[in-house]
């Protein structure tokens, strides 16, 4: 027990005393641990929204749909006389077996909605106004519909940017919205066809017009619209079965199998609606889970750079630790100990920041009735990631400290400083170099390990942004110019690549600073002496610079060709996709300018010492 | 010349005066420049009255003091051996100067100090002499460590030079 | 103004140097005039703490004076910038630290060149005079060893070389056989006689008497302060003999 509170005590002391550093690696750690929460949270919530939808909607189990009567005559001024085929029709399949509800049939056409120099093909279904037995769709603003009222899906209506009260044309005629709803018979825009639609374009409709909507009428004006139409619309009818789990079976079988004739009704059980749902957010969730790990990655090179940083004062203490009796367990132990009590920490921080801004997140269709609230933090997801923020520090300290236990107690007091290696042919190269890269060049040369680290956290990052670049590239040559609606899937991937870049930027950012203060540090005996030598203060800086910059271009090189192979893999399709030069370039340049500008503020402050304090003060 | 440092120089083998003096000079080197030809006899008679060193006459030309062979008795070889023997290392002037400096300061004759500079001014200018003498020599030479010793020496009086100094500089204010 | 004895290569005036405010306030140098002929080597010793590292520092622009000129071959130095200061160090001052202050993972040769690469020569011409060098200190066998295989004489000749790449017209040397034991004190010795009869012009910071006997001219410094000054050349009064223990 004693021992334990000696731990403590000597962690607690030295927490104290450098309290910046601790803070560092809390930071790093806490981005990483947020991350991977937000990737957690996320892969949980896919399902919940569709089911509230399903049950305040009262969902349909199989959705069918039936062709319209051929050929059926119109009466005078085009309005239908009511066919009683397609009723007869849906009472037939009302009592197949295991159907124990149903409402319709619903006549569905087409329409071009216009509003403010905006165009969407529209699929419009007539609706009576009392609530129908299966799917009466939730309005979420407004009321529902009236003569001359549509009520649009709710996604389709925030693409358009349009509101209760706007007026819109559907196929010329004017309508006023009178509310907006969601569903669950259908997927919200712009993913509707997923689940496969048939519909044919009325005459003057815009050719090629990318993805549908979904608005619903009165059924006289359903009608109105059908009678434009050459071939009337087909008729929905919604099903509900006994056992919901039986949907999919259900719906091959009655839906035609394999190889539906023509004439039999298209079929589409609710589990097909859900998955194509979560299409909404798919995407999101790789984007997390990738994003998870290169912060990972980034976050153990953050870590790596600390400590190695500290390992001066590592050894000494440890030297300290030993010359009074401590053994060298007791030496591991107050060293992994200080490490884990700051990764306990961040582990805790990075939950709660990420618990609290994945509502922000899972704000998802805003086709799907609400946000599932704050998605609840269960117990394996706490614990899977404290156990990462564990391994993190635990990876990246095991080294150093194992090394500090093991060297003897004479050379640990002695010299806590890492001897400096010499690679002859850096030296030889650097020679012909101008000043500033002839210094970069042999600092980097000294600390090879620590620039190859530098080199690496900017290559994750480099990887990181180039994919998001390639997903942006993709996406705009898919760009579905639906008149210049905007894609709500889009909108959120890009709101998701857009956190994600911040984080990775934000940790490579951290990272830079570490790996160049640290290094400023190392090289204040050398500075000192290039500028007692004749270097200006100018080329010495620069040099510092050039050597946090020499490895972070090549981690950017690196980068690019990572990045497109990380976007060809998660997007699983053919081809890769390789975003532009002039992109790739800027993103090299951003990379060393940032670099340049993150080394000159720790170069500028070990530059204020004159040379000769530097000089007197180390003998190295 | 030190009685002792003759009598050492014949135990290897009898000599002449002129061999003996060839020998001192070649072990000395510049420091025994200044070294009196005559000593050497006087000191050698000096050595035969008290019985420690006889001296015999080669054939050939009489009383001509380089003719005559001196040769260690049986009292010279103890002497010899309990000189090597003696650890006492007789220190060059120290108590003098020490005197003069108390001297000066009592009766107002001169300042301390300045008698202290003074005499740090010649030693080093003696250091001086020594070391570009040293270095002149080829090294590991017999006179090369002579002249290393004598700069030693030379380093420890200036050093109790610059503790004079701080001593009597610290007695003004009193 | 400019210096108008045309011999004096290094020269101040009044210089100064402060530490700390009013009753904090530490004098490291106080009013020091110096005058360093050419070809001459000038002693400064002193007790520890009497300033005289800081006067060398001053004098070699590695640190700025709070008052005072200093004229270097007629020309003003303490006002220049930093970089001019670095430019300055190129060619027209090389400076001995006690330390050595060689750097670890270069070789002799590559040390002694790194001033020239600093100051833009090529990279032929910096290994051909820091070979030449090498050659005139007595380490030519030497040049491809790290410091860590020479001894304290060694590297101390190492970096006298490394002072002398851009043919300084002061050599400055800050207690350069402090850190050395008596043998590679005498190689230092040596070396430094060798430079003073080819006509470079020495400043010594030492305490060691055996260095500063070296010197033409010797200055001692007390609380920053000059207090004495010798003129050491000349014949001396004693002879060698005498001081052997030899009499009359």
């Amino acid at each position: 027990m004693g021992k334990v509170r000696l731990v403590g005590r000597l962690v607690a002391r030295d927490l104290r005393r450098r309290p910046a550093q601790a803070v560092l690696l809390l930071l790093a750690i806490t981005a990483a641990t947020a991350i991977l929460t937000l990737g957690l949270a996320l892969h949980g919530v896919a399902s919940h929204p569709y089911q509230q939808t399903r049950a305040v909607t009262n969902g349909p189990d199989v959705v069918a749909e039936i062709a319209g009567p051929a050929a059926a005559p119109h009466g005078p001024g085009g309005a239908p006389k009511n066919n009683p085929a397609p009723l007869n029709e849906a009472r037939a399949l009302a009592r197949l077996p295991g159907v124990t509800a149903y409402s319709g049939p619903y006549l569905q056409t087409t329409a071009v909605l216009r509003v403010r120099g905006l165009a969407s093909v529209t699929q419009i279904q007539g609706r009576d106004a009392a609530a129908a037995a299966v799917d009466q769709p939730k309005v979420t603003a407004g009321s529902w519909v009236s003569p001359g009222g549509a009520v649009l899906e709710r996604t389709f209506a925030e693409a358009l940017g349009v509101g209760v009260g706007d007026r819109v044309t559907l196929n010329g005629r004017p309508y006023r919205v009178v509310g907006l709803a969601v569903t669950a018979a259908s997927t919200p825009y712009p993913n509707m066809c997923e689940v496969g639609c048939t519909f044919n374009g009325p005459p003057g409709a815009p050719q090629g017009t990318g993805k549908p909507g979904l608005a619903w009428v009165t059924v006289s004006d359903a009608r109105a619209l059908d009678a434009q139409d050459l071939v009337p619309g087909p008729y929905v009818v919604n099903l509900k079965l006994e056992d919901p789990a039986t949907a999919e079976a259900f719906a091959f079988r009655y839906g035609g199998g394999s190889n539906p004739p023509p004439t039999a009704p298209a079929m589409v059980g609710w589990q097909a609606i859900a998955s194509a749902d979560a299409l909404l957010i798919t995407d999101q969730q790789t984007v997390l889970s990738v994003g998870a790990w290169l912060a990972g990655v980034l976050a153990v090179a953050s870590v790596a750079v600390l400590a190695g940083g500290r390992m001066a004062e590592h050894t000494r203490r440890v030297g300290l630790l030993k010359a009074v009796g401590g053994t060298p367990g007791l030496v591991a132990a107050v060293l992994l100990a200080e490490n884990v009590v700051v990764a306990l920490a961040a582990a805790a921080a990075g939950l709660l920041a990420g618990w609290l801004a994945a509502p922000l997140i899972t704000s998802p269709g805003a086709g799907l009735v609400g946000s599932p609230g704050a998605p609840s933090l269960t117990l394996p997801t706490a614990g899977l990631v404290i156990g990462v923020a564990l391994a993190v520090a635990l990876a990246a300290t095991l080294v150093p400290a194992a090394r500090a236990a093991r060297t003897s107690t004479v050379s640990a007091l002695a010299d806590g400083v890492r001897r400096a290696r010499r690679r002859a042919t850096l030296i030889k190269l650097s020679r012909r170099l101008p000043v500033p890269l002839l210094l970069g060049l042999r600092l980097v040369a000294r600390r090879p390990r620590r620039a190859a680290l530098g080199a690496a956290s900017i290559a994750v990052t480099v990887t990181g942004l180039v994919a998001v670049i390639a997903f942006h590239t993709m996406a705009g040559e898919k760009r579905f110019g639906s008149g210049g609606l905007s894609n709500p899937v889009a909108i959120r991937d890009e709101q998701m690549l857009l956190v994600l870049t911040v984080a990775l930027v934000a940790l490579a950012v951290l990272n830079a600073v570490f790996t160049a203060w640290a290094a400023a540090l190392d090289a204040r005996h050398s500075s000192a002496l290039a500028r007692a030598l004749g270097a200006t203060p100018r080329q010495v800086s620069g040099g510092l610079a050039a050597g946090q910059m020499l490895p972070a271009l090549a981690g950017a090189l690196l980068g690019i060709p990572l990045g497109i192979g990380l976007f060809k893999a998660v997007n699983g399709s053919g081809q890769a996709v390789v975003p532009s030069a002039s992109w790739l370039v800027t993103v090299v340049l951003a990379t060393l300018v940032g670099v340049a500008l993150l080394t000159s503020i720790p170069a500028r402050i070990t530059a204020r010492r004159p040379s000769a304090e530097v000089l007197a003060a180390e003998t190295a | 010349m030190q009685q002792e440092v003759v009598l050492a120089m014949l135990a290897k083998e009898p000599s002449h005066g002129y061999q003996l003096r060839a020998r001192l000079q070649q072990a000395l080197g510049p420091a025994g420049e200044a070294m009196n030809a005559g000593q050497i006899y006087v000191t050698l008679s000096r050595l035969e009255k008290a019985g420690l060193v006889i001296c015999e006459q080669t054939t050939g030309l009489p009383d001509r003091p380089d003719r005559k062979v001196y040769e260690l008795t049986a009292a010279g070889q103890q002497r010899v051996t309990d000189w090597i023997a003696d650890v006492s290392w007789p220190g060059p002037g120290l108590a003098e100067f020490h005197l003069k400096l108390i001297a000066a300061a009592g009766a107002r004759l001169a300042d301390p100090l300045a008698i202290i500079n003074a005499q740090r001014r010649e030693l080093l200018r003696r250091l001086r002499d020594a070391q570009r003498a040293a270095m002149a020599e080829p090294e590991r030479s017999d006179a090369a460590l002579l002249l290393e010793g004598i700069a030693g020496r030379l380093q420890a009086d200036l050093r109790w030079l610059e503790a004079c100094e701080r001593n009597w500089t610290g007695r003004e204010d009193r | 103004m400019s210096d108008t004895d045309g011999t004096s290569v290094l020269r101040a005036r009044g210089l100064r140097k402060e530490y700390g405010k009013q009753a904090g306030l530490v004098r490291a140098v106080d009013g020091v005039d110096v005058d360093v002929a050419a070809g001459e080597t000038l002693a400064v010793t002193g007790p520890s703490g009497c300033g005289k590292s800081t006067l060398l520092h001053l004098l070699g622009g590695l640190d700025r004076p709070s008052a005072g000129e200093i004229w270097l071959a007629g020309r003003r130095v303490d006002q220049l910038s930093e970089r001019a200061l670095a430019r300055l160090r190129r060619d027209g001052i090389g400076f001995v630290f006690q330390a050595f202050h060689l750097m670890e993972e270069l070789n002799a040769v590559e040390n002694v060149e790194l001033p020239a690469l600093l100051s833009g020569r090529s990279a032929r011409w910096a290994r051909r005079r820091a070979s030449a060098l090498l050659d005139q200190v007595g380490l030519a066998d030497r040049a491809r060893h790290l410091p860590s295989q020479l001894s304290g004489g060694q590297r101390q000749r190492v970096a006298i070389a490394r002072a002398l790449v851009g043919d300084p017209r002061v050599v400055l040397a800050d207690e350069p056989t402090g850190n050395l034991d008596s043998e590679a004190t005498l190689d230092v010795l040596r070396l430094f006689e060798s430079l003073h009869d080819a006509g470079q012009t020495l400043v010594i910071v030492t305490h060691d008497p055996r260095i500063a006997a070296t010197a033409d001219r010797m200055i001692s410094m007390r609380d920053g302060a000059f207090v004495d000054e010798t003129r050491l050349t000349g014949g001396t009064t004693g002879n060698l003999g005498a001081l052997a223990g030899l009499e009359g």
